[in-house]
């Protein structure tokens, strides 16, 4: 929150003034292309420069954060990019008004930022939010400055112009919701239902797909492209499995078996350790977290927990194998009916020339025969039969 | 009506080493040295059969048809001496000899056709045999009827060879022929019961085909069906040959015997077709004979030229016309090879998308082996008396062998050769 | 020589004699085919169950079983991995896929020698080559019998036998239910190692049982609601079940065994070889009958001619 310009300039203005370089700014811009290049008009069709351009002509949004009943993963897994001055650009391209762990402020001046940007704000921020809402006890049981949790939530949607759930708690429930559930914690989707909710999940769930949605909507006026879940299609439309890099041992059959056998140590498909890969959707095996490359449970050896799926973490023990049915098999399986044989040319010719020539043989030596009955003792046709 | 055929004669008059001769052992000698290929390389190199079609045109041909074209010597045989047509035995020797061959080479190209022919052993201890399997019954049957009656069937016409080529030879020879006598019915009645066995296994051979053969062939009558075109391709097989003799030697041909061949085989195909029909009929399948499909096609190839063969055949007694008994003849070959063949490899279907052709190499070793039988039928009908012809060609022959004998480059006795230079 | 009355009678005599000898043959030989003497469950029937619903195409089990049956993979259509293209001489089992066009319907199928309870290969054997065991009811390949004459092949409804076609010894390849670890007390490879248990091993019976109530217990899942290999070509000792019609995963023999059919006319005609026996009684009664004519009749030849009379 290191603004000391007012949010109402441009993001393009913003970065000149806050000395953010043209090519650190692409190169943000083209990591937004990598994380959407299709589900968002934003990056639709789009060259990088095209989408520097469209970003850099918006407004900076402002973004108000809610912490609900959360680790604080979702905000870390934003700053904790491996180029730290990514992190910094993310906070110059938009407008943090308020951030519990960022800021500086606490207490009754944190109770006052919020209401301050709030009505700053009004209609225009971007909420937000990150971990779940418990529900029971009226929602007592986490209280913000006194008030139920639960009613600052609604207060603060109301006046948004867009809800962002960020990561697997806001988005469903995530940890808290895990058996036996005793605070009744729901996602945000459960809680605020007159305004659309974005559901970004993951624990923690790719920065970048945060950012990508923030930009659609500010840049463009509109979400992007969602699925039954409200999750962003760009990044939750594939199951991990159909693009699984160890997806190629998993055709073979190669599999580890054991923790730290030699399958383990090749880096063989991890199914049988109950990776939950063929029922995430989730983009982590394409776009790395904290660009680092393999930098993710099943780059690092570790069966996929299926963390952004309702039904699957918590849900399914973490050993058990899962279904695979709705995906359809490649094409280099044997065929049921696998053909064999072949019909030679030359051999079907040499036959065809042999019938042929006995058939015009029986033909020949038909004609040759009298077609009467040759007289008793008389001569049988041209030379003296005996 | 003087009867042209009143025994057997050889083809005194024809020189063996004649082109046609010299071209049969080229096609034969090269189809020997392919098989030795085989032994070597391998089934799949030697050949196009597959996992799917694991029977070639070896067996199935070689074997499966051309045995029963030389279902002469069984089929002729019952109409002469069980059904008593007599006229029919000058033309015995043919049929025997030209089965003999058929027989001899069929089962040399099933020695050649199997992977492991080292454990044919076994054959000889009766205590491992399967008893279910119809190719024991084939195998042991086939090789029993073509090494002992039907070889013993061929053993007249060596036996008149040498009671012309050695006098000394002569009192033996009356001694055996008198053992053979005495045999004669025990040997030749087994020659009758061990075809009408294996030719109807080799029906049941495809019995184990299941649906894998087209129901247009695959009945439980398939033994019998089998059987039953086993002995009018017999007929028709030693008609063509006879008619050959005419066309390729200059033999007269004795139109009385051939309309009794002729009347015999077209009874048989008539019957045949009529049952084939019925049989069809009675499993439902008369309607599978008019789909637009390759097995339907085949079927009507089939019974199309058995038909015109069967019509041809009635003609050619009323004509009393050589011609259309020969294209009857070879028509009603042709038909019923077609039928032996089809169920075994045309007409059957392992599953989709399988194809088998014979490759190049096993079309010359069953043409190799076609040739070895037609030119050693060659050369015994022109050593050995058993073409039939008239008593006047008898005698002919007999001055002609008393003055040029075939042996006589072996141990000359006082006063029975001559050297004669030339030919 | 033209025929007298007489002859006639006398052929009909020997063909009604024939005719008859042969149907009273055949009807004490008939009553002996009462029961079926093959098809029976051996008493120790061991048998895997394939769900194609839970399998997913892995294909541990082909290269488990490759490795566990000693033979080398067949890396012919690719030199780094193990891709048969169908059960063959280095391959005893297969995973295939049956896809529609627009892939919508698929399944994988696992494919292996079925076991049968009538094994058409074991009827078509001619020195017993393939030998179905009397108490496990596995079928196998005897090297020391087989001529290598592939009727195996031609009569087993599942296209199951394989043969090796090149080089001069060859040999029939197949399932046999990896004999030597269930002599350890192991199962077979292919059921050890699957990652779904999508196949498993156990007696025939319990195997029966368990895919009746995996049927009952999600009625509509299975197709037809109804176990393979049950019935098929008289039962198999390997059971399926499918989502998908098993015409298109499996050949479908009908019910009836292969051998059933021809087995029962075989022994009616051959039973102690009595038939055949009979047959030849009557043949060479008539031959003789014969004879004596024809002998006269060469005498009288040889007389008038002076030509020595031919056999």
């Amino acid at each position: 929150m290191s603004n000391s310009v007012k949010s109402e300039a441009t993001i393009q203005a913003h970065l000149e003034a806050a000395g953010v370089s043209r090519r650190d700014f692409l190169r943000l811009c083209s990591i937004i292309v990598a994380t959407a290049p299709a589900g968002m008009a934003l990056t639709k069709a789009s060259s990088v420069a095209e989408v520097a351009e469209k970003i850099g002509k918006a407004r900076r949004p402002s973004v108000i954060w809610l912490h609900m009943q959360d680790c604080t993963g979702c905000t870390e897994t934003l700053l904790r990019t491996s180029a730290p001055d990514a992190a910094s650009l993310i906070l110059d391209v938009i407008s943090l008004d308020y951030h519990e762990t960022l800021m500086a402020a606490s207490g009754a001046q944190a109770d006052a930022a919020l209401k301050k940007a709030m009505k700053e704000n009004a209609g225009k921020y971007v909420l937000v939010v990150e971990g779940a809402i418990p529900t029971k006890l009226d929602g007592r049981y986490y209280e913000f400055g006194g008030r139920p949790g639960i009613d600052v939530l609604k207060e603060a949607a109301a006046n948004s112009a867009a809800v962002v759930s960020i990561g697997s708690c806001a988005s469903w429930g995530g940890v808290p919701s895990a058996d036996p559930n005793p605070t009744g914690a729901v996602g945000v989707d459960q809680v605020i239902k007159d305004k659309p909710v974005v559901n970004v999940p993951g624990c923690p769930p790719n920065p970048y797909n945060l950012l990508a949605v923030v930009l659609e909507y500010v840049v463009m006026g509109k979400l992007p492209q969602l699925d039954d879940s409200s999750r962003p299609l760009f990044g939750y439309e594939r199951v991990i499995h159909e693009n699984c890099p160890r997806r190629a041992h998993f055709d073979a059959g190669r599999f580890v078996n054991a923790f730290g056998d030699e399958g383990h140590r090749k880096g063989w498909c991890l199914y049988k350790m109950g990776c939950k890969g063929p029922v995430t959707h989730a983009s982590c095996s394409t776009r790395p977290f904290n660009e680092v490359p393999n930098c993710w449970p099943i780059g690092l050896g570790i069966p996929c927990l299926g963390c952004t799926e309702k039904n699957v973490l918590w849900k399914i023990p973490t050993v058990e194998t899962v279904p695979i049915h709705l995906v359809t098999p490649p094409d280099q399986y044997p065929s049921v009916f696998a053909p064999i044989g072949k019909v030679g040319v030359g051999a079907a010719a040499l036959v065809g020339v042999a019938v042929g020539a006995l058939g015009g043989a029986a033909l020949a030596a038909g004609k040759k025969l009298p077609d009467e009955p040759p007289a008793a003792n008389e001569k049988q046709s041209g030379s003296e039969k005996r | 009506m003087s009867k042209t055929w009143e025994r057997a004669v050889p083809v005194y008059d024809v020189p063996i080493w004649t082109r046609t001769f010299k071209v049969l052992c080229g096609l034969a000698a090269l189809g020997m040295i392919l098989v030795v290929y085989r032994e070597i390389a391998g089934l799949g190199p030697a050949s196009g059969m597959n996992d799917a079609y694991a029977w070639g045109i070896w067996k199935t041909f070689n074997t499966m048809v051309l045995t029963a074209l030389g279902s002469g010597a069984f089929a002729i045989g019952i109409a002469a001496w069980i059904f008593n047509k007599s006229k029919l035995h000058v033309v015995m020797r043919t049929a025997v000899l030209s089965s003999f061959l058929a027989y001899a080479f069929g089962l040399c190209m099933l020695g050649v056709d199997v992977g492991r022919p080292w454990n044919f052993y076994w054959i000889l201890f009766p205590w491992h045999w399967n008893l279910h399997s119809p190719l024991l019954e084939v195998a042991v049957c086939m090789t029993f009827y073509a090494s002992i009656p039907l070889f013993l069937e061929n053993i007249p016409p060596v036996l008149d060879f040498f009671y012309g080529e050695r006098p000394d030879l002569r009192e033996s020879i009356k001694k055996l022929e008198k053992v053979i006598v005495a045999g004669f019915p025990w040997v030749v009645a087994l020659a009758y019961v061990l075809p009408a066995m294996h030719q109807s296994s080799l029906g049941a051979l495809m019995l184990l085909g299941g649906v894998r053969v087209s129901p247009l062939w695959q009945t439980p009558f398939l033994p019998l069906l089998y059987v039953w075109a086993a002995a009018f391709l017999g007929f028709a097989f030693v008609t063509m040959i006879l008619l050959l003799g005419w066309l390729v030697w200059n033999r007269a041909i004795d139109m009385e015997i051939l309309s009794e061949l002729q009347r015999i085989c077209m009874w048989l195909v008539g019957v045949w077709l009529v049952f084939r029909v019925v049989d069809l009929s009675v499993r439902g399948q008369i309607l599978a004979a008019f789909r637009f499909n390759f097995d339907a096609f085949l079927f009507w190839v089939e019974m199309g030229v058995l038909a015109v063969a069967f019509f041809k055949l009635r003609t050619s007694v009323q004509l009393q016309s050589p011609r259309t008994m020969f294209y009857s003849a070879v028509l009603t070959c042709v038909g019923g090879m077609l039928y032996r063949f089809d169920p075994t490899t045309a007409a059957f279907s392992p599953k989709l998308e399988a194809a088998y052709f014979p490759s190049v190499i096993e079309v010359l070793v069953s043409v190799g082996f076609m040739s070895l039988g037609i030119l050693i039928f060659i050369f015994a009908a022109k050593v050995l008396p058993i073409l039939p012809g008239s008593n006047a060609l008898a005698r002919e022959a007999e001055a002609e062998r008393a003055k040029n004998p075939v042996l006589r480059f072996l141990a000359p006795k006082a006063g029975q050769q001559q050297f004669v230079t030339g030919d | 020589m033209d025929i007298t009355r007489r002859e006639v009678l006398h052929q009909i005599a020997v063909g009604g004699a024939g005719v008859a000898a042969g149907g009273a043959i055949s009807a004490v030989a008939l009553t002996e085919v009462a029961h079926a003497e093959e098809g029976g469950v051996p008493p120790e029937a061991v048998g895997m169950l394939y769900d194609a619903t839970k399998c997913i195409g892995c294909q541990t089990c082909v290269v488990a079983c490759t490795a566990a049956n000693g033979l080398t993979p067949d890396t012919r259509y690719d030199a780094l991995h193990q891709t048969p293209g169908d059960l063959n001489n280095h391959t005893k089992t297969i995973i295939k896929l049956y896809k529609e066009v627009d892939g919508k319907e698929t399944s994988f199928v696992k494919q292996q020698c079925m076991h049968c309870l009538e094994p058409a290969c074991v009827a078509a054997c001619m020195f017993g080559g393939l030998k179905k065991d009397a108490t496990t009811g596995i079928v196998s390949w005897r090297g020391k019998y087989c001529v290598g004459c592939r009727y195996c092949q031609v009569a087993c409804p599942y296209n199951v036998p394989k043969f090796r076609w090149e080089g001069f010894n060859p040999e029939i390849v197949k399932c046999e239910f990896c004999k030597e670890r269930l002599a350890k007390g192991q199962e077979p490879a292919c059921t050890t190692v699957c990652p779904k248990k999508a196949v498993i091993f156990g007696k025939r019976e319990d195997l029966l049982k368990e895919a009746k109530q995996r049927i009952a217990a999600n009625p509509g899942k299975y197709y037809e609601d109804r176990v393979f290999g049950e019935k098929e070509a008289g039962g198999t000792q390997v059971f399926y079940l499918s989502h998908v019609p098993f015409d298109k995963i499996l050949p479908e023999p009908g019910d009836e065994s292969v051998p059933g059919k021809y087995l029962k006319w075989q022994k009616r005609l051959y039973s102690y070889l009595v038939v055949p026996a009979g047959l030849y009684a009557v043949l060479v009664g008539s031959i003789r009958k014969n004879w004596k004519g024809h002998e006269e009749h060469m005498e009288h030849e040889e007389k008038e001619t002076g030509l020595r009379a031919q056999l």
